[in-house]
């Protein structure tokens, strides 16, 4: 609503050139088919829509900067019109040592590729699954960002008024898993969750301290706060809950045999069941990513991830744990593997992406081709394949939702 | 007395062609004066200046007659002449790359430090480097072209001094002491005697077929620096080309060390771009 009328406003206003105001954005048109049947979806298209995007910059005093991006959605699979506001943030440099950045934003930290564990800010892997560009992964937060420059480290604190979750498999597009009939959702069905409310004791609260060692990147974070998944359950609501979480981590990124190496590992402190007795509410865990990359030739990268989730008071979880419910195993396992070959003077781009969890016995294939037919035209297709035997585990849920997706942009 | 004779000529002669064989190797085959030749050619094409900047545009032309263009402002700081340097460059257009920025932290004897940021998802990206062959933005420069290749990677031998164009010239030919740190087999350039400033450049592949041109299409001076401000890279074998432009070069405008950080990546300084 705000980015329609924030539109309309300088579409009107013919003093925008006077403003040296700087505009850009895309037309695209998408749309996506399911490869499979799938009894709990009834559509066959996963995406179907086109989407004009603007992006305004202007620039103002004392290198301040006043950034907004929308874009307006006409959607075939939910047929509907929308607006989503993007981003809107202010920029101000109050200090040499010091800037802020204040608004919905977006906000990206850690070592992983499409794998996160001390990034705690909200994702939308349902764009992702659906086969929309890689920039709808992350969703704005309405937040203030603190950036300090002392001079031997950088520190980033973020704070957090306003909760947003991260988008989840929960209605139409995809299946999910509905854990009050312990079954996949059935047409029709779908789960209701709750955030938590805003108030100022409910602020969240991200900490990020970096600094580089020679070619060496280390960081340290902190974050106060919810998870942005639901994985939580009110059972007198039916309904799903954001339970309380802090987290704490470090990284270390850089290079290692003709490669950049990376290594990552994150504490979640789950608030609401410290003791681990309450099923309801997932548990503690430590979690730890490996991350290697490497251009094997010229124009051909590959990179590797190994990640661990263990989860603490497992003992207490599995003794808790109602009779009939899915239980998940102590230790979860993911291989991630990412091909990328370029052509063409790097107009054609191949990629290939995979997740493999042995412990989950679920995955997801991702292959995907692009190409730039001008400077200004590009156009990507690929396809999402899951797989997965249990159907409460990430991909195995989706294991009905394979899609081949074709989009076409047009920037300006 | 004929055989004295004859020993003292032979012995004249011997000596001559000694001395002509060391001065010959003192002037022309020694590896010193190859090496400095293209120490002083680095010098002045990656060096200049305690630290650069300037407005960059790069046509890629297929030979069919496609164009794209890349418009880019890349700033330079030398750590230590002829050593580390520090390259921030942020991306203009297309509007893919638009308001990309790029980190280099080069180190002429081992892998650069790289790191990209995507705006779109505000995420900075640590680049695996150790390909120094790999296409600059898809044009026909590669990274080595764009930052330069440590001389001391290459056996250089002087060629001959000829006239190109109506300079003077040293006539450089270059060979990979380690065949698998380049693509091309060998190189042969054309520097120029006074001013150092490189011409002409014939890259060789494997098999010694000529594969791509470097051609320094205009130079002047700018602040006193002699500055190629137009240069084309042809790839003979494909026909492609890209075609190179330089606008608005200052050098000594003591860029801060705080440039060349993760903070610029982020949020690059607003003058930067002007």
């Amino acid at each position: 609503m705000i980015a329609s009328a924030f539109l309309a406003a300088i579409a009107l206003c013919p003093c925008s050139r006077a403003l040296a105001l700087s505009a850009h954005g895309f037309l695209e048109g998408a749309a996506g088919v399911r490869l499979t049947d799938n009894p709990s979806q009834p559509k066959d298209a996963t995406l179907g829509e086109g989407r004009l995007q603007v992006e305004l910059s202007q620039e103002g005093p004392a290198d301040s900067r006043l950034f907004f991006k929308a874009d307006l959605i006409g959607d075939a699979v939910e047929e509907r019109g929308d607006a989503d506001l993007r981003e809107f943030y202010l920029d101000l440099s109050p200090a040499q040592v010091l800037d802020i950045r204040a608004g919905r934003q977006i906000l990206t930290w850690g070592t992983g590729d499409l794998i996160f564990i001390n990034d705690l800010f909200p994702k939308d892997f349902v764009s992702f699954f659906i086969g929309r560009s890689l920039e709808y992964l992350k969703l704005g937060n309405d937040a203030v960002k603190f950036s300090l420059y002392p001079g031997p480290f950088s520190l980033d604190l973020v704070a957090v008024p306003q909760f947003t979750p991260s988008e989840i498999p929960k209605e139409e597009r995809l299946s999910f898993f509905n854990p009050f009939a312990n079954r996949i959702a059935a047409p029709g069905e779908s789960l209701s969750t709750r955030k938590p409310a805003a108030t100022l004791e409910n602020t969240e609260l991200a900490l990020r301290l970096y600094r580089t060692f020679g070619s060496y990147e280390g960081v340290l974070y902190g974050f106060r706060g919810f998870f942005k998944e639901p994985v939580g359950i009110d059972p007198a609501e039916r309904t799903l809950i954001f339970p309380k979480l802090s987290a704490y981590g470090a990284s270390l990124r850089g290079p290692f045999l003709q490669g950049i190496a990376s290594v990552e590992f994150g504490y979640y402190d789950s608030r609401e069941d410290r003791t681990g007795t309450n099923p309801l509410i997932e548990n503690s865990s430590l979690k730890y990513l490996l991350g290697y990359e490497r251009e094997l030739r010229t124009d051909f990268t590959v990179r590797a991830q190994y990640y661990l989730e263990q989860m603490l008071d497992y003992g207490a979880y599995k003794a808790s744990l109602p009779a009939g419910a899915p239980e998940k195993k102590e230790y979860r396992h993911l291989l991630f593997l990412r091909l990328t070959r370029f052509l063409r003077y790097q107009t054609v781009e191949l990629s290939f992406i995979g997740f493999f969890s042995p412990s989950d016995e679920d995955g997801l294939v991702n292959p995907q081709v692009s190409y730039k037919i001008t400077d200004r035209l590009s156009v990507a297709s690929g396809a999402n394949v899951f797989f997965g035997k249990k159907d409460f585990t990430q991909f195995g849920q989706l294991d009905k939702d394979d899609n081949l997706y074709l989009r076409l942009r047009a920037s300006y | 007395m004929a055989k004295k004779r004859f020993v003292w000529h032979s012995a004249v002669v011997f000596l001559f062609l000694l001395i002509g064989g060391l001065f010959a190797r003192a002037f022309a085959g020694t590896p010193g004066g190859a090496d400095e030749v293209m120490r002083r050619s680095v010098l002045v094409q990656f060096y200049t200046g305690n630290d650069m900047k300037t407005n960059v545009t790069m046509r890629l032309l297929s030979k069919e007659g496609g164009e794209r263009v890349r418009e880019l402002v890349m700033a330079r700081r030398n750590v230590k002449a002829g050593g580390d340097q520090k390259y921030f460059i942020l991306f203009l257009r297309p509007p893919d790359v638009r308001d990309m920025t790029f980190l280099v932290w080069k180190y002429p004897l081992r892998d650069s430090d790289r790191w990209l940021y995507i705006p779109a998802i505000k995420l900075v990206k640590r680049i695996a480097a150790n390909d120094k062959r790999s296409s600059f933005v898809g044009s026909d420069f590669s990274y080595e072209d764009v930052s330069g290749r440590a001389v001391e990677e290459d056996n250089h031998a002087l060629l001959r001094e000829e006239k190109f164009e109506g300079k003077d010239v040293f006539v450089v030919k270059s060979i990979p002491k380690d065949e698998k740190s380049a693509d091309f087999g060998y190189k042969i350039s054309w520097v120029d005697k006074g001013s150092f400033v490189l011409w002409k450049e014939e890259y060789y592949d494997k098999r010694g077929s000529l594969s791509r041109v470097f051609t320094a299409d205009e130079v002047k001076p700018i602040q006193g620096f002699p500055t190629t401000i137009r240069r084309t890279m042809k790839n003979v074998q494909t026909g492609h080309r890209t075609e190179v432009t330089y606008e608005e070069v200052k050098y000594n405008l003591a860029l801060a060390d705080s440039l060349f950080s993760e903070r610029s990546l982020k949020n690059p300084p607003k003058a930067f771009a002007k």
